[in-house]
């Protein structure tokens, strides 16, 4: 048996002094929160207890069953939300990583004027949400948006639609999402080709690859770590969209465009119920945790195979 | 013997140090209010103020600025988490809420002058199980706004009932073009139901019942009411664009011309002035229903967070707002709103023929009931509200589609009163 040296303990003692501001950061800001919210979650915090929620009623997991039972508005809208949001995190998420795929292998060409293209791909991303979306919602605006304006103009339409209410508010704030997004994925996608060894490509073409055959023998593969960690990030941030919903479409977007977080935010703060609206995010929390694992886990031999 | 001395000279330095901590601490109070009026005017009005009540008292006041929109869930954060403002303005409705929520500290109103002072309907908003959580700043009512030039284009007079407006919107829009007669608010509007409660009551129905125990805007004349204000868009009297307005939006198309009425409270006469002082407009009191003329009594209240340190320098910044000058020249000058105290309401400033409909308005203007689950009940209207008009937009409002979204309504309504304490 191997002893520890005094070293090494102190090298240890070292270690966990440095990382206990972390500790107690995460700690504060998370983990606190969250039992916080576990506990209202069991309780019947509403207008009238929230001042003393400590001894607010228990009453056990009556606000999950009540949030989502569909017989009731909350339910039925509850059930639509996380529908929705699963339709617009999927297409969002493949479209921005197919838009940034692309864009990406493009900038990773040698062509006059890359450096400056790389940077300007950034633009939409580093624009703040409030400045990106309003101006999406103007664009989008029935009377006076600029889309309806070119409809219009070109007769493709006799009367102007109107985008920002009922399904179609939903493909409206996806597409912003996705201008928004792709060159978050662009940029992380190209950082990993530039990884890829030029040798694999002079080798595949002296035996004869075509570029397809390059693109789906060398680039895929040697993308796919980053791939998976860039749509898990993807998953866990589009499944808490809220700013692009918020700005575009207002508190309620109407049960056709409802997500997880603008229905949490009314019913804990227009509502007053945060009972409910604990039990809510408590939900979206765990089926963001069963998501992260079972992707995790169903990646883990491809990702472990490329590592070895 | 020596340790004790020095303990003793520690404890008599450390409580010395608290103490002028105390006692020399500056005299602070945070204001929290909404843009009652333009901006640019608003600020130098209130850094006047401030500057003002700082000599006399020595008090600083930091005030902020908060859209309506965004006023609610700050509020209620600042309630929940016991830090935030300590004089805050409240919508009329929303002062029952909070004080139900023990937001709110009492007032005692004789502080203030009495009950006497203020006018009733404002005075009774403050109020929540028979105390005083608040103190009346101002009153207002929406009225019908209309394009003089417009009007004077197709000859008709604005019109006195709801059935005239009808007639008189489809002339404009035979004449200017369909969606061009009024502009109404939709499904971005958080104040939605105040357009429709004006017209629910003009037919003659209720919002609840009078034991307070029931929904009762489900009635006939409810849907009556409701379809009315669904047909402005359905008859192309006002744009099918209004669906996706909240209130500015319609304001701003009536204010930029493009519309010929609009329901609006007195403080767009400041945005008028501000945005398009060419416009010639009028206003009239709101048209006469089927049963009875209707308005809407709102207005803000000044209240003071249970949360508040300074409880006495906020009683004091308020004392100083609704002092008679103070409040005339804030709401004849500022923001049109009217005062709610009987002393500056009577004032000459407000005997002018821009206030006359709006003063005669608050005659018979209605307030909500001073419910602390008020606020549930009003937002769940407002989403029946807002799924009635996404149905119609999306084509699926069928002929009972206003009647099962408004039972929808009622039956959480009905939930949410039971809950009421």
């Amino acid at each position: 048996m191997k002893g520890v040296s005094g070293w090494s303990r102190q090298r240890h003692a070292i270690a966990y002094w440095m990382i206990l501001p972390a500790v107690a950061a995460m700690l504060l800001v998370h983990y606190i929160p969250m039992l916080w919210g576990f506990y209202i979650s069991m309780h019947d915090v509403n207008l009238f207890t929230m001042v003393d929620w400590i001894n607010a009623p228990f009453i056990g997991f009556q606000n999950f069953i009540d949030g989502f039972n569909s017989a009731t508005t909350t339910g039925a809208r509850a059930l639509k939300a996380l529908w929705n949001i699963t339709v617009y995190s999927v297409v969002a998420i493949s479209a921005g990583y197919v838009i940034g795929l692309a864009v990406a292998i493009l900038l990773n060409q040698d062509f006059w004027g890359r450096t400056l293209m790389r940077g300007l791909i950034l633009l939409p991303y580093i624009t703040p949400d409030c400045v990106a979306f309003n101006v999406w919602k103007f664009i989008f605006q029935s009377r006076i948006g600029l889309l309806n304006r070119y409809l219009v103009q070109w007769n493709l339409v006799s009367e102007p639609p109107i985008w920002l209410i009922g399904p179609p508010a939903l493909w409206a704030v996806t597409i912003a999402s996705i201008w928004k997004g792709w060159p978050f994925a662009a940029l992380i996608l190209l950082a990993a080709l530039q990884k890829i060894p030029p040798e694999l490509y002079e080798a595949a073409r002296v035996d004869g690859a075509t570029a397809w055959q390059q693109f789906t023998m060398i680039t895929v593969p040697q993308l796919r770590i980053v791939s998976v960690m860039l749509i898990l990030m993807s998953i866990l941030w589009n499944f808490n969209a809220f700013n692009q919903f918020f700005i575009m479409l207002g508190r309620d977007p109407g049960i056709a465009a409802e997500v997880p977080s603008t229905l949490i935010l009314r019913e804990a703060f227009t509502n007053l119920k945060y009972g409910i609206g604990s039990a809510l995010s408590i939900v979206l929390m765990l089926i963001l945790l069963v998501i992260t694992t079972v992707y995790l886990y169903a990646l883990r031999g491809t990702a472990g195979a490329e590592e070895v | 013997m020596k340790r004790f001395a020095l303990m003793i000279v520690g404890v008599v330095f450390l409580f010395g140090l608290l103490t002028s901590m105390t006692f020399g601490a500056p005299r602070e109070i945070t204001f929290w209010l909404m843009p009652n009026a333009p901006d640019d005017f608003h600020t130098v009005w209130l850094d006047a103020k401030v500057a003002e009540f700082q000599k006399e008292t020595g008090i600083t006041v930091h005030y902020e600025v908060i859209g309506w929109g965004d006023a609610w869930t700050r509020l209620v954060t600042a309630i929940t988490g016991g830090e935030g403002a300590d004089v805050v303005q409240v919508g009329t409705t929303w002062n029952p809420q909070f004080a139900a929520m023990k937001g709110l500290k009492k007032v005692n109103p004789s502080e203030f002058g009495g009950i006497d002072a203020f006018m009733p309907a404002n005075y009774e908003s403050t109020t929540y199980k028979g105390e005083s959580y608040g103190v009346p700043w101002f009153a207002e009512t929406r009225c019908l706004f209309y394009n003089k030039d417009h009007f004077a284009e197709v000859k008709l007079e604005p019109p006195t009932t709801y059935d005239e407006l009808v007639a008189v919107g489809n002339r404009f829009a035979r004449v200017r073009g369909k969606g061009t007669a009024i502009a109404v608010a939709g499904n971005q509007a958080w104040d939605l139901l105040h357009n429709w409660a004006i017209l629910l009551w003009a037919w003659g129905g209720e919002l609840t019942s009078s034991d307070l125990k029931k929904a009762t805007f489900n009635s006939p004349e409810g849907i009556e009411a409701m379809n009315w204000y669904v047909d402005l868009v359905r008859n192309g009297l006002a744009s099918k664009s209004c669906a996706e307005y909240n209130q500015p939006d319609a304001d701003a198309a009536f204010i930029n011309g493009n519309v010929s009425m609009a329901f609006m409270g007195p403080w767009n006469i400041a945005n008028i002035e501000h945005d398009n002082p060419a416009l010639n407009y009028g206003v009239v009191e709101p048209p006469c229903g089927p049963k009875a003329r209707a308005a809407f009594s709102g207005g803000s209240n000044l209240a003071i967070l249970a949360s508040s340190r300074a409880e006495e320098d906020a009683k004091a910044w308020i004392t100083f707002l609704l002092r008679k000058d103070n409040l005339v020249s804030y709401t004849s000058e500022l923001t049109y709103m009217l005062p709610a105290t009987v002393e500056a309401f009577d004032d000459p400033a407000f005997a002018t023929e821009m206030y006359k409909p709006f003063k005669a308005a608050l005659e018979y203007a209605t307030a909500y009931p001073p419910l602390g689950v008020w606020g549930t009940m009003e937002n769940d209207i407002t989403v029946a509200f807002k799924a009635i008009f996404t149905d119609y937009v999306t084509g699926k409002l069928g002929a009972d589609g206003v009647k099962k979204h408004l039972d929808d309504a009622a039956q959480r309504v009905d939930a949410a009163l039971k809950t009421e304490k």
